[in-house]
């Protein structure tokens, strides 16, 4: 549905573009096709290792540290977990359900997802590339630092 | 060796899968399905986000920008900031673009944090999937929570870091990139090579990076030079 929107904003905003003006137009083609070549080839790659280590590392694994009955520090996996990987979210939503189902934590669930989405190891590459090292670092560092914050207030609520 | 460097990532990946390959072919078949998901996904959101993050930068004028996104710009740039990072499509790494365009423009660095952020988290799509697996108090605290918390991350990574800070690969590239591709479109494009340089755009390259005389052209109209003096101009006020 987002991308379907996405790509129609794209389209009607690429087609005014070329009723104002071909040249301009022109020049943001040639942009944003700079910025395709610089960025494509890396997501990629970096996708496709998140694959394989996606695809090594069990699910039950993930089950057994994220059920520490510890809740901290079944917090702290679940925060590091979600930072080292990406998981779609197709496959996150229902892993963390099993998880919640087979007695895991709901505080690191929370951790777990917050991170997951927001804080990107995998993903520092293309980031820095953008932004350089400084932004990265620290964004990534006060996200994680929040992410632990807001499961920690769910917790509380809930 | 800086090739190898430059394509360690590349080099990387495939000895992995390789390795893989020939240990465990069940993993190495799931890992070549997820990643044909992925490229799925590339494939249907990049190309609109590029586009987007090209006409940004060419059409949108910098004050509409710093009026809305800029350091002054308060609690409504961060709004609208959450605003526009919740209703786009894709990961993370998609929003990158588009926040490093509005960033050149003038958008400050607390808005383009909570845009980055917010793009990551708060999604409608992954809302109804949360409350689907999790249930709806669980989605609606994750929900109140993150954006505040979004907000705060913005402002503390704003104290940090400084706009001098982020000088990346892309961004010298990319501002340049502008005036190389009009003085390119100015020179005659025969290749000719008689400045010196193997082509035109490896001249006007040097042009507005290495400051190279805009005299070394033999073929150029004077009409056309005069146009480059003025691009060069320009360049020298932004450096």
């Amino acid at each position: 549905m987002g991308t379907m929107i996405l790509i129609v904003i794209a389209v009607i905003a690429l087609g005014w573009s070329f009723y104002k003006d071909k040249k301009k137009t022109k020049e943001s083609i040639i942009l944003a096709s700079k910025l395709f070549k610089n960025t494509f080839s890396e997501v990629f790659f970096l996708m496709s290792l998140i694959a394989l280590l996606l695809a090594w590392i069990p699910q039950s694994l993930i089950k057994t540290i994220l059920g520490n009955p510890n809740e901290l520090l079944s917090i702290a996996f679940g925060a590091s977990i979600g930072t080292i990987t990406i998981i779609p979210a197709f496959v996150a939503f229902p892993l963390a359900g099993s998880l919640l189902k087979s007695g895991s934590n709901l505080v690191a669930i929370a951790a777990f997802l917050t991170t997951l989405t927001m804080v990107g190891f995998a993903t520092m590459p293309i980031e820095i590339k953008y932004f350089g090292k400084k932004f990265t670092l620290i964004r990534n560092g006060i996200s994680i630092i929040a992410a632990i914050l807001i499961a920690l207030g769910i917790g509380v609520i809930l | 060796m800086s090739l190898i460097k430059k394509h360690k990532l590349k080099v990387i990946t495939l000895i992995l899968y390789l390795i893989t390959l020939i240990y465990n072919q069940d993993i190495f078949i799931k890992s070549i399905y997820t990643t044909g998901g992925y490229l799925k996904e590339m494939v249907q959101i990049l190309p609109a986000v590029f586009i987007v993050s090209g006409l940004i930068t060419v059409w949108v004028p910098k004050e509409i920008i710093i009026k809305n996104f800029g350091k002054g710009s308060g609690l409504k740039g961060k709004l609208i900031s959450v605003f526009i990072g919740s209703i786009s499509a894709g990961p993370i790494y998609a929003a990158f673009p588009v926040a490093f365009s509005l960033l050149n423009k003038g958008a400050s660095i607390s808005n383009i944090v909570i845009i980055i952020s917010s793009w990551a988290v708060v999604k409608v799509p992954m809302m109804i999937v949360d409350a689907k697996f999790l249930g709806y108090s669980f989605m609606i605290a994750r929900v109140i929570l993150t954006i505040p918390a979004i907000m705060i991350i913005g402002y503390f990574t704003n104290k940090f870091v400084e706009k001098e800070d982020i000088k990346s690969k892309v961004d010298n590239d990319n501002r340049y990139e502008k005036y190389i591709l009009e003085i390119e479109n100015l020179l005659p494009k025969f290749n000719c090579g008689g400045c010196g340089y193997g082509n035109c755009n490896e001249y006007a390259k040097a042009i507005v990076m290495e400051e190279e005389s805009i005299d070394k052209c033999s073929v150029m109209e004077d009409k056309s030079k005069t146009k480059i003096k003025d691009i060069v101009c320009k360049v020298n006020e932004k450096k």
